[in-house]
């Protein structure tokens, strides 16, 4: 045995790390058939008790059970995120391209347009739907054809056209930067599970929406404009009282009064020294957490600092699409006053053992002012305090509006809100006039940095078109998996025939390798976090078909060598290490193209070539080592090797 | 079992035959392809593509007398999958300026419908979309959300509170369904598949899939120069050639011969020719790996029987290695649906031209090389 030992642990290792690699792809998938049994249990229960349920509440209602189902547990998303992804083409959803459209935004940026101006952007843009060039430089060539100098239209007179030319390049640049942070924002409130938005070359962006049900919806959110507003947030005393209103009336306990409301502040001041992210009640301090969640359904999930001076409370990620659900409750809405909302951060302010933290803030309804009157915001290092901050200019109608604002508001805070989320709540230190602001408190550069892409967003638009959209429909994906199965499946049993009946006990041998290599290629995928396509299980089913072209080449070699009178073991030594050198050549020139093919593709083809590589690899360790070890252990043991 | 077992048959000397082969299907293939052309699919032409599943069975044609009506200029419509699929093309990115009135229309009494009599002004209009003008905020974003109800893709033009502005998309396909469902109320359809390409992506895609090609033949002559002699790595490359051009001219004189079989190049399609390239090469390395072993042993013997000896003790595992790929791809074909078809097709037929290149055209090129030049082969 001893001589197998490295070997045997080396294919033990990868069966073991294959095996649990998919592991959480079995759970998952059992998870899921569960979940959409009881829904469809549900489904029947709601028709039979109300019939004349229209489709979109029937929807929304079974929409909302499985996202209870789902969000229950939190291993399940924890098994989902972990589990073999299926691309859009197998579960459907819709893939879009969206490009920048410069020429839009040229016009939005040019200082007095005229005709000529207009012209200009006419042709240009006609040549740029056939010409490589981008936008920017067809337009400059086409104003220095005619002798026009680019600072009559952009930046300022002293610049020259080189200078004004890289400028635009970067608006452009920034313009997609902009989109993506406005697409990323829609899609997460939307509420589309694990959507994929990645820029693409320097002017566009793909978006991935999977099981996307409403194409008109979803098209909706990617092309619409942004809304910037500043709004006020409100006292913590305030905050607190409706607050704990709230809470009451989801505990049942809420009477009534406003008498109550001095002693709710006192509660809030009390000192619980537990944690950073700690419940407000003092005279709780004995009841267990399930206890205090039924007693404060409200400050269960939505945590005050006790030492903190505001009443912005913590959220954990899990818990915020429930606490979305408490605030928009009928009798919530009746004890929240009209001219007041909660609104979340954009984003986790913190992290707690793997939870991402998100604020929840109290707000006017009203916003003070909208983001169409920034005219630029950047972000830097200051040169006094070192630390980051966003320069923001206004012009001068928002200016005035804006000194009157902050010189009223002094000590208070405005939150900066975009698409009805939060990403940043300065104080207001002093009357801000001439519309000039400085705004600090950015964690770091990066923070500042989307910041200042935020103000710009409601400012200027960065106007997107659909150059690209694929959209699969959920059955025809269902009909694909089942087809790809089907045919894995078949192809397997087809191919492990043909080979064992040609080679008897080898092809045994063969087709035993061949289904390490089916488990290799999956457990590989889910590793790598990789997503299977139908492109993806065609190269399975192609890697089917070429794996066994190795153990094909091995035993004609062995037996070319048993021909020649050499024992059994010495055939099979000579046949392996002799079919060595054509193996690894043919396998290495498919594997050249597989990259190129990886390169030059897109979704579903890039599938295709990262399951043929990963096949490839496969493959080979299963023919040149399992299948390896398995001759060697029977040809020592006597056990007699058939090779037809 | 064994198959070409101990054969001994003078390829070589009858390479004449295969020439005349090959050159036939060569020519067969690409008269097709310069008088019929070759059929592309919408990810190189750009356009619009629409798949719909109906819910009772339906007729190509009637679909197809709706769709005429709508005056879009050439439209493609085919069965999908089974009896109750359709598949409508066209090559327009736009809906024509000439009916595009008719949209307006349209709209406008679809506007008219929620509120009655409301007054609108056009502010703008475009290819694809009309911009109107309210006189409130609220009533614009209730009539959006009514629109956008009703399956319209309608929107604000600006997040502004104080916005009266509503834009309304319509692409081309957007206006074929719109069509279908008042044409055909009583069966109703889902949409299965959506692609729409813009002109400038598909000829992007065209560009990079001729760079993929070129780059793998360029990598794969790389590495058979490095692993073998040069004149190995033209003759193999040369026979990857011969199998591409073959199969593309096959593509061209089978469009549309074979009911069932929609052969139009698309990614999948170049997808398959890139694994063609990098698969039927193998046979070659066998044959020439063998070719090389043989060299260092029989070293004086001449180069023509060399070969054939070569070829001949490789035989039966090269039909043994494309048997299995074909096997698998055979299954693919059959069982794999109309997605993949094109795709399988393009492996199955490529395969076996491959193999037979690898036999019959890779080494008879380093023959004649050799032969011509008077040069000898080593290693």
């Amino acid at each position: 045995m001893k001589e197998y030992r490295f070997r045997l642990i080396l294919i033990l290792g990868a069966v073991v790390l294959s095996l649990y690699l998919l592991y959480p792809t079995y759970v998952n998938y059992n998870n899921q058939k569960a979940i959409s049994k009881v829904v469809a249990e549900k489904e029947k229960e709601i028709k039979a008790s109300n019939p004349q349920i229209s489709a979109d509440k029937l929807d929304s209602k079974l929409k909302s059970i499985e996202d209870s189902l789902k969000n229950a547990d939190p291993s399940i998303n924890k098994m989902k995120l972990k589990s073999l992804k299926l691309g859009l083409d197998l579960q459907g959803g819709m893939r879009v391209v969206l490009e920048v459209n410069t020429g839009k935004l040229l016009e939005k940026l040019a200082k007095n347009p005229d005709d000529v101006f207009k012209t200009v952007m006419k042709e240009s843009e006609k040549e740029a739907t056939v010409s490589e060039e981008s936008m920017v430089n067809i337009v400059a060539k086409k104003f220095a054809a005619r002798g026009i100098r680019l600072s009559r239209y952009f930046g300022n007179i002293r610049q020259t056209d080189s200078e004004i030319i890289s400028e635009l390049q970067k608006d452009a640049d920034d313009a997609v930067t902009r989109a993506m942070e406005i697409i990323r924002n829609r899609v997460d409130q939307y509420g589309v599970s694990e959507p994929t938005i990645q820029r693409q070359g320097s002017r566009r962006i793909i978006v991935e929406l999977p099981g996307i049900a409403r194409e008109e919806e979803a098209k909706q959110l990617l092309q619409g404009t942004a809304l910037l507003e500043f709004k006020l947030v409100k006292d913590p005393e305030l905050t607190i009282s409706i607050m704990k209103k709230i809470d009451d009336v989801l505990a049942g306990t809420y009477v009534d009064s406003t008498k109550s409301d001095s002693s709710l502040a006192k509660g809030t001041t009390a000192k619980t020294k537990q944690s950073k992210v700690a419940s407000t009640d003092t005279s709780n301090k004995q009841l267990s957490a399930e206890e205090f969640a039924a007693k404060h359904p409200f400050f269960a999930i939505a945590m005050l600092d006790p030492k903190g001076k505001s009443a912005d409370a913590y959220v954990k990620g899990d818990d915020r699409d429930k606490l979305q659900l408490m605030l928009n409750r009928p009798e919530v809405q009746q004890v929240i006053p009209n001219n007041i909302q909660f609104v979340f951060s954009a984003k986790p302010i913190a992290n707690q053992n793997g939870q991402p933290i998100y604020m929840l803030y109290c707000v006017n309804k009203n916003p003070e002012l909208t983001g169409g009157v920034i005219t630029n915001a950047v972000a830097t290092i200051s040169p006094e305090t070192n630390a980051p901050i966003v320069n923001m200019e206004m012009n001068s109608d928002g200016a005035a509006d804006w000194a009157r604002i902050t010189g009223a508001n002094i000590g208070k805070r405005i939150a900066i809100i975009l698409d009805g989320v939060v990403y940043s709540a300065p104080v207001v230190q002093n009357k801000i006039t001439g519309g000039r602001s400085q705004i600090s408190g950015s964690g770091d550069l990066q923070e500042a940095q989307l910041l200042a892409i935020v103000l710009k967003a409601g400012a200027l638009p960065a106007p997107v078109d659909i150059i690209e959209e694929r959209t699969v429909g959920p059955s025809l994906g269902q009909d694909s998996i089942n087809n790809g199965f089907n045919s894995t499946l078949i192809g397997f049993l087809v191919v492990s025939f043909f080979m064992i009946v040609y080679y008897q006990r080898a092809g045994m041998i063969a087709a035993g390798s061949l289904l390490f290599t089916i488990l290799f290629i999956l457990g590989f995928l889910a590793g790598f976090n990789a997503t299977l396509t139908l492109p993806g299980i065609a190269g399975i089913i192609l890697t089917i078909g070429m794996a066994v072209d190795a153990n094909v080449l091995i035993y004609e070699r062995i037996r070319e060598e048993m021909e020649t009178g050499k024992t059994l073991k010495a055939s099979v030594d000579s046949g392996f290490s002799k079919a060595y050198s054509a193996i690894i050549d043919s396998n290495i020139t498919t594997f050249i193209t597989a990259v190129i093919l990886y390169q030059f593709g897109s979704g579903p083809v890039q599938g295709f070539a990262l399951t043929l590589m990963i096949g490839l690899g496969a493959s080979l360790f299963s023919a040149l080592v399992i299948a390896k070890v398995t001759f060697d252990y029977m040809v020592a043991k006597g056990i007699k090797v058939t090779i037809g | 079992m064994r198959i070409f077992e101990n054969i001994h048959i003078d390829w070589l000397g009858k390479r004449k035959i295969f020439y005349v082969i090959s050159i036939s299907l060569f020519l067969i293939g690409w008269v097709n392809v310069l008088v019929r052309g070759l059929h592309f699919g919408i990810d190189f032409k750009g356009g619009t593509e629409i798949v719909l599943q109906f819910q009772k069975p339906v007729d190509v044609s009637t679909v197809r007398s709706y769709v005429e009506k709508i005056g879009l200029g050439f439209v493609e419509l085919k069965t999908f999958g089974g009896e109750t699929g359709v598949l409508i093309r066209t090559e327009s990115q736009n809906i024509p300026k000439s009916i595009f009135p008719k949209v307006v229309d349209h709209i406008d009494n679809a506007i008219d419908k929620i509120y009655p009599g409301i007054p609108k002004t056009k502010v703008d209009t475009s290819a694809s979309t009309i911009t109107y003008a309210f006189s409130n905020a609220d009533t614009t974003n209730e009539l959006i959300s009514r629109l956008l109800a009703a399956g319209y893709q309608a929107g604000k033009v600006s997040e502004e509170l104080t916005n009266k502005q509503m834009v309304v998309r319509v692409g081309i396909a957007d206006w074929i369904k719109e069509n279908l469902r008042t044409n055909m109320p009583d069966n109703s359809f889902q949409i299965i598949k959506e692609d729409h390409v813009g002109p400038k992506v598909g000829n992007e895609l065209k560009t990079n899939a001729l760079i993929a090609i070129a780059l793998s033949l360029i990598g794969i002559l790389i590495y058979l120069a490095f692993r073998f002699k040069f004149i190995f790595a033209v003759g193999a490359v040369v026979a990857l050639f011969h199998d591409v051009l073959i199969t593309i001219g096959l593509y061209a004189a089978l469009y549309g011969v074979i009911p069932g079989l929609n052969l139009e190049i698309d990614l999948t399609v170049v997808a398959a020719f890139l694994t063609l390239i990098g698969y039927s090469v193998n046979d070659t390395v066998i044959v020439f790996d063998r070719v090389r072993e043989n060299l260092k042993i029989h070293k004086t013997m001449p180069l023509e029987e060399l070969i054939n000896q070569s070829v001949n003790r490789t035989m039966s595992r090269t039909i043994l290695t494309a048997g299995t790929v074909l096997l698998a791809v055979l299954v693919l074909l059959i069982f794999g649906g109309e997605v993949l078809r094109a795709f399988s097709f393009t492996l199955f037929f490529g395969t076996i031209i491959g193999t037979y290149s690898s036999i019959f055209v890779a080494s008879a090129l380093v023959l004649e090389y050799a032969n011509r030049f008077q040069k000898k082969v080593n290693f």
